[in-house]
């Protein structure tokens, strides 16, 4: 018979040397195969070009081909990027090719690579070997490398940006602007103060890719690359987004993605933070109240308008009430005001501004409620005595018929979800005096879809039927307190109306 | 040997010998890889070369220790050296006195120049290689040591 | 007196290095007859739980290709490299993720060693499962050998356990997300708590999950469990069982093998070979008496040859192949490491390691029923095996019973055909809860593609103990079943199943996002 174990020890033969193989392919590979390594012995050449006196010739003397790295215990970094910028703080490397240049502009004198690494301001995979890993756009990483324009928006990071020159962060302080001017507060709450219907952007700049959708988005799949493309059409990148098209250039979209990705509450020790920055929070604890023309044009506009007359929005599917409008001035008191920009309309896309909800302060309130009520200039409605209807005793029955046929076309059953203002809405019902439901109703509202419905010339409502219809809206006020609650609750919208 | 067994295979034949003398040449190979890997090939923690600012910030005469980075930075007349503040006997850090450095453990003495003058120190307090980075700061390395006297003039 | 002292002395000095060598080695030369091949064996700590001789057909490749052996050197390469990894591994959620990272990028060896460690760990959970078919399709858990079909199990489990703890370790994505679901599968029992309503009293599911991560969410409580799990706990049980596995092999008689026949073996001409011929007077001590298929009174053990050098070229041999096959895999392929660990952002589709994928699948139509029942109705079912079926033939031989192969291939097509079926049915239609929205979560649990497989195989098994009128052909319709549907299911659920667990033709066509 054969030998058992011929067949065992060809297979041995066999596997050991392959293994030998693959073990010492795996040890060059490692060792000399490494990008880093060629890219070190690249520099040296330089250095030994440029090795003219004695201080070249020193550095050159130093430099060692090995792993090199900035490690940043406060910042929690390990950044390896030096491994390949070995140029980076030698002034002498602006002509030679990257990766060995010097770091543009005068950024490392203040900002040495000891102290802060790199990837606090780059981005990218600091621990990585390779550039192809580093930039991690690629690779399974958060923060990919910023491009070169969007760097600036890391500045924040420790620097209010306010107080930065303009000219070093062109991007950030259009954006900053264009974040004012295009209105974004009335949607969006920052730092705690703007309204509920987009999401807030307090950490927008941390999001990673996996929380963008990118189903739309030719690639790369980057976070900015998303937020410019975002800007300049929304609904092409959200389907059923609500955000309205920003109409902005292309400049203006990567300003405002530059100011995005600079939203991000990141945790760096105090030692790091430059004075203005800590200004800037102290700032935040402690607010200057905005004129109330500033409060408008940020937090109002982008649904409101100017003000002065209805607007008919598409994706809300119904009238926004013109808050600047003659009648409606001439009619309400401040304190009809308030309680609407303070509680919003529960229910409906107007969110509460109160300071624990909106984030507006009381006096930005009365400056904004004082903006409102110095508006359109124009003749107002008649001021005719209206004591005489109120003495009325009103029949909500006949109130209901006449609401059926003439009001709840616009103002929806009950007064609630239509297309118009809603009336039966708790916190209309409780801003709203008497009076000034009547003289809306008599007088109706210029510049709105709201007739008068006792003109002089051809009244359509006699007292009596005004007193009912009052009696029957105030019945609205009465029952629709908790469903008020409920939908405001299920609407998700955490801008609470208290009825 | 039993006369009904197979017959025997020499394990001097040549295929035993290949077969278990590759065997034992890649678990040689391998253990080399893996005892390579116990052997940190990059420190964590700061790099030891440090970047102690323009030379212009130290006057002549002056003495500036750097408590972080167990050092002191001197500048004469003539240049800058560096003294370590690791006593060389068995690693603490020691304090300035009135005339050098004493070491709280073990009682060593060192004169300002870092000189052994009393206890267990088996050698002088090392000197820190001076140098200049590219930009022109000074830089202290911690991982080399230069000559007692050596100076580094700027 | 002094004198001959000193020269003892020196004598000693110089021959110190044989000495020394010769106080190590017991045998100390290559062994030139029997008796020293016997005596390597059992001279040395490694080798000794080899019996000295072993049955020559248990050589043969093709009896077990070497499975357990594999199994066995893919451990013992993930038990160094792990070891290797433990210098720069930190069990710390704020350090773990950066250490492998180190790993990766700077440790010297490091990438390819986690890759062996990966690779080597994953061919361990394959092959653990292709020795059990082995096992069970020769026949070799029958009696004597029951209890080591038991312990085999265990390790199976365990081998299991090691590669889900070790899953977290990374503090990965893939990680966190995979823990998450498992965590939540040890929760489900309370799907039928909840669903009889007494959770409140009798909470089983919160007790394994809190055992399980030391707190309601994967955090560093479930780290640090989990690593002292996978670096201590489970190996020190595994080692352990797997040492119980190894001596009962031996003292069940080795490997199980078929009878000779009668007239001996053809390749040695039909000759009987025994080893010696006792001699009429000759008494046996407690090595005779070894418990075996036929203690070998009166004549010694037939067509066996030593275990030295055969049975260790085989091992060596066999070990070296697994260990050059983690390595070429390690070296063209990394180990995963997806982003940081990040509960905010669902992993989609959060998949677990693909031997788990089966068990996910049935998972995604009931977690107690998927998770938990049906894998305690598989372990015990695979326990009861030997124990059900105690009719002797067919050991050491593929499909040697009667019939088997034709009943294997029977029950293949008909588990086949069960699975794809219903797979197909499930993707295209739906179950019950798309048909009746309010249904009580009782018919969800009780009634789900998942326990109708269940049930589906086990009636097959009863059609063919009936029509067969043969346990073991039973055994093998439900251990087929069983296998073809874990393969199917696992197959499905990885290339299948995509975001939102939706069907997918090919990962391809997965959406971005």
């Amino acid at each position: 018979m054969k030998d058992p174990s011929r067949i065992y020890r060809w297979l041995l033969l066999v596997a050991s040397v392959v293994t030998i193989v693959y073990l010492v392919g795996a040890a060059v590979r490692e060792n000399y195969l490494a990008q880093w390594r060629t890219v070190q012995q690249e520099y040296r050449n330089i250095l030994r070009e440029k090795a003219t006196d004695d201080r070249g010739r020193e550095l050159l003397a130093k430099f060692r081909v090995e792993m090199k790295q900035a490690s940043i215990p406060a910042l929690g970094t390990v950044d390896r990027c030096v491994t390949c910028h070995n140029g980076v703080d030698d002034p002498r490397m602006t002509d030679v090719p990257q990766p060995h240049r010097t770091h543009p502009g005068h950024i490392l004198d203040k900002h040495p690579v000891d102290r802060f690494g790199c990837t606090v301001c780059h981005h990218g995979q600091g621990a990585a070997m390779s550039f192809n890993e580093a930039k991690a756009e690629d690779v399974f990483w958060d923060y990919p490398l910023l491009p070169p324009e969007m760097t600036e928006s890391t500045c924040v990071t420790c620097h209010d940006a306010e107080k930065l020159p303009p000219d070093q962060i062109p991007l950030l302080t259009a954006g900053m602007k264009l974040y004012r001017e295009k209105s974004c507060g009335s949607c969006h709450k920052l730092g705690g103060r703007g309204g509920v219907l987009g999401p807030a952007l307090d950490n927008e700049g941390a999001k990673t890719k996996h929380q963008l959708i990118m189903t739309n988005l030719k690639p790369p799949h980057t976070t900015w690359a998303w937020q410019d493309a975002h800007f300049r059409d929304p609904g092409g990148v959200v389907p059923d987004s609500l955000m309205r098209n920003p109409t902005v250039t292309r400049q203006e979209a990567l300003a405002l993605t530059a100011y995005m990705l600079s939203q991000w509450k990141r945790d760096v020790p105090e030692s790091y933070l430059a004075a203005d920055k800590i200004e800037q929070k102290y700032r935040a604890l402690h607010p200057v109240p905005l004129a109330g023309e500033q409060v408008y044009r940020q937090y109002c506009t982008a649904c409101h308008g100017n003000g002065t007359y209805t607007r008919w929005d598409k994706e809300f599917n119904r009238f926004i009430p013109a808050i600047r409008g003659v009648s409606l001035i001439s009619t309400a008191t401040p304190e009809y005001f308030q309680s609407n920009i303070e509680q919003g309309r529960p229910g409906t896309q107007m969110p509460a501004w109160a300071l624990h909800a909106g984030g507006l302060l009381p006096q930005e309130i009365k400056g904004v409620i004082e903006y409102l009520r110095s508006g359109a200039s124009g003749p107002g409605a008649p001021a005719t005595p209206t004591t005489a209807v109120l003495t009325l005793q009103g029949d909500a029955s006949n109130g209901l018929s006449l609401f059926l046929r003439n009001c709840a076309g616009c103002h929806g059953m009950n007064g609630r979800s239509g297309m118009a203002p809603e009336i039966g809405n708790p916190v209309f019902q409780q801003a709203a005096t008497d009076e000034f439901i009547l003289r809306t109703i008599r007088n109706g509202r210029i510049g709105t879809a709201m007739p008068a419905f006792q003109r002089t010339e051809a009244p359509a409502f006699s007292d009596q039927d005004i007193a009912d219809l009052l009696a029957y809206l105030r019945t609205l006020g009465e029952a629709k307190g908790q469903k008020a609650i409920a939908l405001n609750a299920t609407s998700g919208t955490p801008a609470g109306g208290k009825p | 040997m039993s006369r009904l067994d197979p017959p025997r295979v020499s394990r001097r034949s040549f295929l035993s010998l290949a077969s278990l003398g590759s065997f034992f040449v890649a678990m040689g190979t391998a253990a080399v890889g893996m005892l390579r890997l116990p052997n940190p090939a990059v420190l964590p923690g700061p790099v030891r070369r440090f970047k102690l600012g323009p030379p212009e910030q130290f006057s002549a005469g002056s003495e500036t220790p750097f408590a972080d980075q167990n050092l002191v930075l001197f500048r004469d007349d003539e240049g800058f050296y560096a003294i370590s503040s690791t006593c060389t006997h068995l690693g603490c850090t020691v304090a300035r006195s009135k005339d050098g450095f004493a070491c709280p453990c073990h009682g060593s003495r060192f004169n300002s120049k870092g000189s052994v003058v009393g206890g267990p120190a088996p050698r002088p307090l090392p000197w820190l290689e001076v140098s200049r980075a590219a930009n022109g700061d000074l830089i202290v390395n911690a991982d080399n040591e230069v000559p007692e006297g050596t100076l580094y003039r700027v | 007196m002094a004198e001959t002292a000193t020269k003892e002395f020196l004598h000693n000095l110089r021959a110190l290095p044989q000495t020394v060598k010769d106080s190590c080695f017991r045998l100390g030369k290559e062994p030139e007859s029997e008796r020293e091949e016997s005596q390597a064996t059992f001279h040395n700590l490694f080798l000794h739980i080899h019996s000295v001789r072993v049955h020559v057909r248990t050589l043969k490749p093709t009896l077990t290709f070497g499975l357990g052996l594999v199994a066995t050197a893919s451990f013992l390469i993930t038990l160094i490299t792990g070891v290797l990894l433990m210098v720069y591994y930190k069990p710390s959620t704020d350090l773990a993720y950066q250490s492998i990272k180190d790993i990766h990028f700077t440790v010297s060896t490091g990438r390819f060693i986690r890759n062996i460690h990966r690779w080597s760990a994953q061919l361990m959970v394959l092959v653990v499962l292709l020795h059990m078919a082995r096992v069970f399709f020769t026949a070799s858990y029958k009696k004597p050998r029951e209890f080591n079909w038991l312990v085999g199990l265990g390790l199976l489990v365990i081998t299991l356990a090691l590669s889900f703890t070790g899953y977290l370790l990374p503090w990965d994505q893939l990680a966190y997300w995979a823990i998450t679901i498992g965590s939540n599968i040890a929760n489900s029992p309370r799907e039928l708590t909840d669903a009889i309503g007494i959770t409140k009293f009798f909470d089983p599911g919160g007790f394994q999950k809190r055992l399980l991560l030391g707190a309601n969410y994967v955090g560093q409580d479930a780290l640090i469990r989990f690593y002292v799990l996978h670096v201590f706990v489970l190996p020190l049980v595994l080692v352990t069982l797997l040492g119980v596995h190894f001596w009962r092999i031996r003292k069940d008689g080795g490997l199980a093998k078929p009878e000779d026949p009668p007239g001996g073996l053809a390749e040695w001409g039909g000759e009987k070979r025994p080893v010696f011929q006792p001699l009429a007077t000759k008494t046996y001590g407690l090595m005779a008496l070894v418990k075996g298929n036929r203690p070998p009174v009166n004549r010694g053990p037939e067509n066996t040859v030593m275990s030295w050098p055969h049975l260790f070229w085989a091992e060596l041999s066999v070990f070296m192949v697994t260990v050059a096959v983690t390595l070429i895999l390690a070296f063209y392929s990394d180990a995963p490491l997806k982003e940081l660990a990040n509960a905010a952002i669902p992993e989609n589709p959060a998949k677990a390691p693909w031997y788990f994928l089966g068990l996910q699948e049935l998972v995604s139509y009931s977690a107690f029923m998927g998770g938990m029942l049906i894998p305690m109705i598989v372990l015990v079912g695979l326990a009861l095996i030997p124990f059900l079926d105690r009719r002797p033939g067919g050991e050491g031989t593929w499909f040697g019973t009667s019939h088997e192969r034709s009943v294997f291939w029977q029950s293949l097509f008909f588990a086949c055909a069960v699975t794809v079926g219903m797979l197909a049915f499930t993707v295209n239609y739906g179950w019950l809860r798309n048909w009746f929205p309010n249904i009580h979560q009782l018919w969800i649990i009780a009634i789900n593609p998942g326990s109708l497989f269940v049930l589906i195989f086990a009636a097959w098994s009863l059609f063919i103990l009936k029509r067969k009128d043969s346990v073991r052909l039973a055994a093998v319709s439900l251990f087929t079943c069983f296998l073809i549907g874990f393969t199917l299911l696992t197959y499905f659920a990885t290339v299948h199943r995509g975001p939102n667990w939706h069907f997918y033709w090919w990962p391809s066509q997965w959406p971005v996002h």
